[in-house]
């Protein structure tokens, strides 16, 4: 019974630990497929490449990418910061600033789908809604400029403040804006398990971002209006993914025609070997790279693989120790029973008769310990949150903290051929741990085994 | 005990129904059951080696009852155990049938002691955890193997429920070894003895535990199968008054047959 508990507590973990770990991994990578598309043609440097639409057209131009590439979309990524106030305290993030054309780059996938006004999701902009612009305009009566550049405390060690914005009145670009940078989280109401995001900017709100323009990297600074939220659930990316229009970003840093990268979203994934070697064939003299969305993000993919193996053999060992007890446990059966089995041996029973029947027992002990595990496990994996929550109650603190993923609940994926996978590994240990028990009782002699006390 | 059960008739059996596992060309009739020539054993442990037969010659005809007499220690189980194949002689020669059967493989071994032998113990030997019934079934399940078990199994149980009727436990059949007196369980040992129908019965004391009235009634049951199945039986005794009943007494001293006494036929 205690053999049964030990490998169906092994089999359960085993269960649930890679269940989750398969949750978060499945939702990594399709969040990450979906940020990066399926190919990423990509400069060396910020400085980018000249003429994307050339070379965009001088793709499309071969029948086999043509028949083969759903849609391209030119982006120009660079590092920035970007300051705004809240209740007139200044707040300076450091940001990735992403020029995107919002029509090419819906279609690429990865982007739409995380904003968080439903209209933008149909039609893909960077214009500040109705309500957002009269946000606009009323800050502006109000004159709720930022006004901490005045009031700061003239400290001469400090480094110099950012220049102010543009005195002159003008129309700022609407940006989107990664979720995290625009919220904070509450944590005060984390006892009870949940917390709250208090918005620190609301659509129409103004932002400066300062960056860098031309090839001596003079500081560049421009004011935006937020027009929405880029929520991606991966807190890598929301709390540093700023989009802006690509043609304002290219003309602040005096990239005019430039481009520092070009997603590719593919009509078949499958297909993506082939697309690559005609890519590299066709950019062969470009100052670019062509990889998948697996290559870039390849050493993060490689560390979730390792971690899952590492905390797959570590687990195994738990099945081990159960192991371990079914040994000591036919150990000591074979010592109490060994009457019983030279009464066997006497009755004409073969050693490989007596050792099937201690095979047999470990191997039930395994199926039925796996048969409990899995049904264990997977009610486990079902109600993941509940437990979650029920134990965050508890004891107080929150096992899963939101804050770290932006998922709502613990993600799970249960893999069938993982599952089965565990299941005969645990049977096999079952089955060799009661190996040497059962090959000691195969060869007591008979004489020997009645007359024992 | 009235109304026995009549066993289906013993058949003399021919050369591959003998030992299947022998050539049959070897084989010879009219040869004794058992042929026991030059036996040697001794125990031994890490530091000493206790000799317990020096050199034994027997000579079990078909169909006779011997009962083997002798002292404490002088060897008359150990030469029932290593006749019976439960043990491993370090010289001389057993023969079965006309075969030599001690130098076989493990695994005939096993199968000879299954089929053609039958064991009666002292302290009976029934598993505690199965019933009457199930220990006289026990051999017919080892022999026939799982699978074989699965076919076999409504023809044996009648075949058992028979013989726990004959040795007169039709009433205790589902009763475990706990809840039987000594001469029951004794009387169950002896119809799981019997369930194979054995070429041989190999009796270890099988009244040494038991009391007068509970002994003679393993001993009548025990000449009965003798005498009407011509069931060749070797039986260790200490018990002088009922080697009455056999055929021979064959006594044993320091691990030598010392003397042979053929009794006057009944």
């Amino acid at each position: 019974m205690l053999c049964i508990v030990s490998v169906m507590l092994g089999v359960a973990t085993l269960i649930v630990v890679n269940s989750v770990m398969n949750g978060f991994s499945t939702k990594l990578r399709d969040r990450l497929h979906g940020l990066l598309s399926d190919i990423v043609i990509e400069a060396y440097d910020y400085d980018g490449f000249q003429d994307p639409k050339a070379k965009m057209a001088n793709i499309m131009a071969d029948p086999f990418l043509a028949k083969n590439i759903e849609a391209m979309a030119p982006t120009l990524e660079i590092f920035a910061m970007l300051q705004y106030a809240y209740h007139d305290v200044p707040f300076t993030r450091s940001i990735r600033l992403i020029g995107i054309d919002a029509q090419s780059r819906a279609k690429v996938g990865g982007f739409t789908e995380f904003l968080t006004q439903p209209e933008r999701k149909t039609t893909p902009s960077f214009e500040l809604t109705q309500e957002a612009k009269v946000r606009q305009a009323k800050n502006h009566v109000l004159d709720r400029k930022p006004a901490y550049f005045q009031e700061l405390p003239m400290d001469p060690s400090a480094p110099p403040p950012p220049d102010p914005p543009p005195s002159k009145p003008h129309e700022p670009q609407g940006l989107i804006i990664g979720h995290a940078i625009a919220h904070f989280r509450d944590r005060t109401q984390g006892s009870e398990g949940q917390v709250k995001d208090i918005r620190a900017l609301e659509p129409g709100d103004d932002v400066i971002i300062t960056t860098v323009s031309g090839q001596k990297m003079a500081p560049v600074v421009d004011r935006f209006a937020v027009a929405d939220y880029f929520r991606s659930e991966m807190s890598e990316y929301d709390s540093m993914y700023v989009f802006v229009p690509i043609e304002h970003l290219q003309k602040l840093r005096t990239m005019e025609d430039r481009v520092t990268s070009i997603l590719v979203r593919l009509k078949d994934f499958d297909q993506v070997p082939k697309v690559i070697k005609r890519l590299k064939e066709i950019l062969k003299n470009e100052p670019v790279e062509v990889q998948t969305w697996e290559q870039k993000q390849g050493a993060l993919l490689a560390a979730i693989r390792v971690e899952k193996g590492i905390l797959n053999i570590l687990l195994f060992m738990i099945i081990g120790v159960a192991g371990f007890g079914i040994l000591a446990i036919f150990t000591m059966i074979v010592a109490e029973k060994t009457k019983d089995i030279g009464i066997l041996k006497a009755l004409g029973a073969s050693r490989f008769g007596v050792m099937q029947i201690f095979l047999g027992y470990g191997l039930l002990l395994g199926l039925v310990g796996c048969l409990l595990g899995t049904a264990l496990g997977l009610a486990i994996t079902q109600n993941i949150n509940e437990i979650e929550s029920i134990i965050g109650s508890i004891t107080g603190q929150e096992l899963f903290p939101r804050d770290i993923y932006y998922f709502d609940k613990i993600p799970t994926d249960v893999h069938p051929m993982g599952v089965f996978l565990v299941n005969i590994g645990a049977v096999l240990i079952a089955v060799a741990f009661s190996l040497i028990p059962s090959f000691r009782a195969a060869s007591l002699n008979p004489v020997r085994a009645l007359r024992y006390e | 005990m009235s109304d026995l059960v009549e066993l289906p008739p013993r058949q003399t059996p021919n050369a591959v129904e003998v030992a299947p596992w022998l050539g049959k060309a070897q084989l010879l009739q009219s040869t004794p059951v058992v042929s026991v020539h030059g036996l040697k054993k001794a125990y031994r442990t890490h530091i000493h080696s206790v000799p317990v037969l020096h050199g034994v010659n027997l000579e079990v005809e078909k169909g006779e009852f011997i009962s083997l007499v002798g002292q404490s220690g002088s060897g008359k189980s150990t030469l029932l155990h290593l006749i019976g194949l439960l043990d491993v002689i370090d010289g001389g020669e057993i023969h079965f049938e006309g075969q030599r059967i001690d130098n076989l493989a493990t695994s005939n071994r096993d199968r000879i002691r299954n089929e053609a032998f039958g064991f009666v113990f002292q302290f009976y030997h029934l598993l505690p955890e199965l019933t009457a019934l199930e220990n006289v079934l026990l051999p017919l399940m080892i022999g026939n193997g799982p699978l074989g078990w699965f076919f076999a199994r409504s023809k044996a149980v009648s075949l058992a429920k028979g013989l726990l009727d004959r040795v007169g436990l039709s009433h205790r059949m589902d009763h475990k070894p706990r809840e039987l007196s000594g001469g029951e369980m004794q009387r169950t040992a002896l119809a799981r003895a019997l369930i194979t129908k054995p070429r041989l019965l190999l009796a270890d004391e099988p009244t040494g535990n038991l009391d007068d009235e509970s002994g003679s009634e393993v001993i009548r049951l025990l000449r009965t199968l003798n005498r009407e199945e011509g069931l060749t039986i070797l039986m260790v005794t200490h018990n002088l008054e009922i080697t009455r009943d056999t055929d021979r007494i064959v006594r044993l001293s320091k691990g030598l047959v010392v003397n042979e006494e053929v009794q006057p036929a009944a």
